[in-house]
């Protein structure tokens, strides 16, 4: 078989991968719009979102659900493209934003930013992403600095140790500001920290949007880049890839997805790391194919676990990450054990 | 190529800084907005100015947000239709769960369950501005909301605003003053067991540390104002806007204090937690304890700052020190 029909059979693949992904997607998400105090049958929800609920029903999912659920979808698609991204700059598998540390400076920038403005509503609810941006840009940076070779360019394994310390001492800072933090403030921080949907508002809906859709298609323009970067430095340069340059921007972009991303969904750490994973057995490792699919796969862990978390214990709900965590990381070793 | 790619990255720069500019004028405003609203509510001293009505049927159907504020109304005798549960029962709160038999449960104060309140279609909503004050927005969107704030006077004051909104006046007075009767009543009996002028601090053990409770809110008033305790040393040192702090068991003696009320968490690790601290000789030579002047609370009542919790916990002094 030569190359251009592995290329065809594997298009074809992702194809119907997608389509089986795109309706488990749907459903997740109808499920998910079907869950909350109030029962509505899903008929009644159909109607509603087309606009031909009562007024209390429209209200119900325009106001109260829909919003949670689109940052979700943002969020979980963010996360999964941030995290494959991240694997294929540094050439391995662990590397996620969580990992990396960038979460640690999203998380110290959202600190930095209650600690200064103490407000969580209205407008004000658009700088956060910039903030925990900044943090996570800066975490990125540091790392960035220590893990830059003057003659061999930026080390791969070196980003993901380098990351691992910076992000133990960010932390250690983060945890000292939050300490300062008034009780309640307190209480909302370790939330987020837990990775809780905290966003129920069309603005922080507003907020996250522009990130995901200007970030996303940037990034998968540069998907071929990706690839270069897996046959290594030398083979990637002497294809004619400014291999520094190019690792520089994807990582900049990717940590502007992420961070934006958890500003408003949380500190969700685990769907960078599995979602590139699951999307790369089902569909293969080149990116123009698999980006999509990590995409699509963080989007449906990510609702899905709000969905869990919020219905499973109410009244008091869990935080979406932690129940990424619970079912991911099983599911995760699983997967690892099962497939050579 | 290098080109391009600046370019790009301009334009997201650009586009970040834009809308950075822009937040940051609307969070001007936002906060110019609060500050002002905030000195307005200071010069009246009393809270709801953005409050649309003023008067409410005490038989309507209300929604209350606040746990404070349910138990305001039951204080004069009006039980919300629905009300707001304690995050950490996560049900209504076992001293006035028997007066809330057959409420609607609206979600945990602070993070209201929206589609709760909504199905249960009240006429009016009560909040407390120090707790769901940001969900105000979308309560209003529901039924007119009634608000008080915490932050604002004493329980005394926030009772006399929800009986002024709900026409229940003298139901008011008469609570207050039965409560000033019982704490008369009561300050007597502590003069007399401890005697006059006695020092006395409040002790919180829970599972992970020991806090002393401040002169401030929620046992400092019903302390050291009602019951004429003094506050033993160090205790005014506590910022009386925190409710309390934590401290080491080794400054426990420095206190001194004539009488400890004591607050154990319910919970099995706060329990073992005070058995330990019981057994260290520390604490068994602390004056209070050689006295034996230790008092352990009825922690519900006593950490409710609402007319109904401070008058519970008024009960609660009354049997400790009736003998």
């Amino acid at each position: 078989m030569d190359g251009k029909a592995i290329f065809l059979l594997r298009r074809k693949r992702t194809i119907r991968v997608a389509i089986i992904l795109l309706g488990v997607a749907l459903t997740v998400i109808l499920i998910s719009l079907n869950t909350g105090t109030i029962r509505l049958s899903p008929t009644s929800v159909l109607k509603a979102l087309i606009g031909y609920g009562t007024a209390e029903e429209s209200m119900i999912l325009y106001e109260y659900r829909l919003p949670r659920i689109i940052i979700t979808m943002l969020a979980g698609a963010g996360l999964g493209i941030a995290g494959a991204v991240f694997q294929g700059v540094s050439r391995n598998t662990l590397a996620d934003p969580g990992i990396l540390g960038i979460n640690a400076g999203a998380a110290f920038g959202l600190i930095a930013y209650i600690s200064f403005f103490r407000s969580l509503d209205g407008p004000a609810a658009l700088m956060i992403p910039l903030f925990t941006f900044a943090g996570g840009a800066v975490i990125a940076l540091v790392i960035f600095l220590f893990a830059y070779d003057r003659y061999r360019g930026l080390l791969p394994i070196r980003l993901i140790l380098v990351g691992i310390a910076v992000s133990a001492g960010v932390s250690a800072m983060t945890l000292l500001l939050s300490l300062r933090l008034d009780e309640d403030t307190y209480a909302f921080a370790a939330r987020w920290l837990a990775g809780s949907v905290w966003s129920r508002d069309w603005v922080n809906v507003w907020g996250l949007f522009p990130w995901i859709v200007v970030l996303i298609p940037i990034i998968y323009y540069r998907s071929a880049t990706l690839d270069l970067f897996t046959l290594g430095d030398e083979t990637a340069a002497s294809l004619g890839s400014a291999v520094t340059r190019s690792r520089l921007i994807l990582l900049a972009l990717a940590v502007a997805l992420s961070c934006a991303s958890v500003s408003m969904a949380g500190g969700i750490g685990f769907i960078g790391l599995a979602a590139p994973h699951i999307a790369k057995r089902l569909v293969g490792p080149q990116h123009r194919h698999f980006l999509p699919i990590a995409a699509m796969t963080g989007l449906v862990i990510l609702v899905a676990a709000d969905t869990i978390g919020r219905s499973l214990f109410h009244p008091n709900a869990v935080p979406a990450g932690v129940v990424v965590a619970a079912v991911g990381g099983p599911y995760f070793l699983y997967l690892l054990f099962t497939t050579k | 190529m290098m080109k391009k790619w600046c370019g790009t990255l301009a334009i997201i720069l650009c586009i970040g800084i834009l809308s950075a500019c822009g937040g940051q004028a609307s969070e001007a405003v936002n906060t110019s907005a609060s500050s002002s609203s905030a000195q307005e509510t200071g010069d009246s001293g009393k809270a709801g100015e953005k409050d649309s009505v003023t008067q409410v049927d005490p038989n309507a159907k209300i929604a209350s947000m606040s746990i404070h504020m349910t138990n305001n109304l039951l204080a004069l005798g009006i039980k919300p239709a629905g009300s707001a549960i304690g995050g950490g029962v996560g049900d209504f709160l076992p001293h006035v769960a028997h007066l809330l038999e057959g409420s609607a449960k609206l979600g945990v104060v602070g993070d209201s369950d929206m589609e709760a309140v909504l199905g249960l279609k009240p006429d009016y909503i009560f909040i407390d501005e120090h707790f769901g004050g940001e969900e105000r927005s979308k309560l209003e969107k529901i039924a007119p909301v009634v608000s008080t704030n915490l932050d604002e006077g004493t329980w005394r004051d926030h009772l006399k605003r929800v009986a002024a909104v709900v026409g229940r006046d003298k139901e008011a007075e008469a609570f207050i003053k039965e409560y000033e009767e019982k704490a008369d009543r009561v300050s007597k009996l502590i003069a007399s067991e401890l005697g006059e002028g006695a020092t006395a601090m409040a002790i919180r053990v829970s599972a992970k540390e020991i806090r002393v409770q401040s002169a401030g809110r929620p046992v400092g008033p019903i302390m050291f104002q009602d019951l004429k305790l003094k506050p033993a040393n160090g205790v005014e040192k506590i910022s009386a806007s925190e409710p309390y702090a934590v401290i080491s068991k080794e400054v426990l003696p420095d206190f001194d204090a004539d009488a400890i009320f004591l607050i154990v968490n319910n919970d099995d690790n706060a329990k073992k937690v005070y058995a330990e601290l019981e057994n260290n000789p520390l604490w068994k030579n602390l004056k209070a304890v050689k006295n034996n002047h230790v008092y352990t609370l009825d922690g519900q009542k006593w950490l409710d700052y609402s007319s109904l919790g401070q008058s519970m916990a008024m009960d609660d002094a009354e049997q400790l020190f009736t003998k």
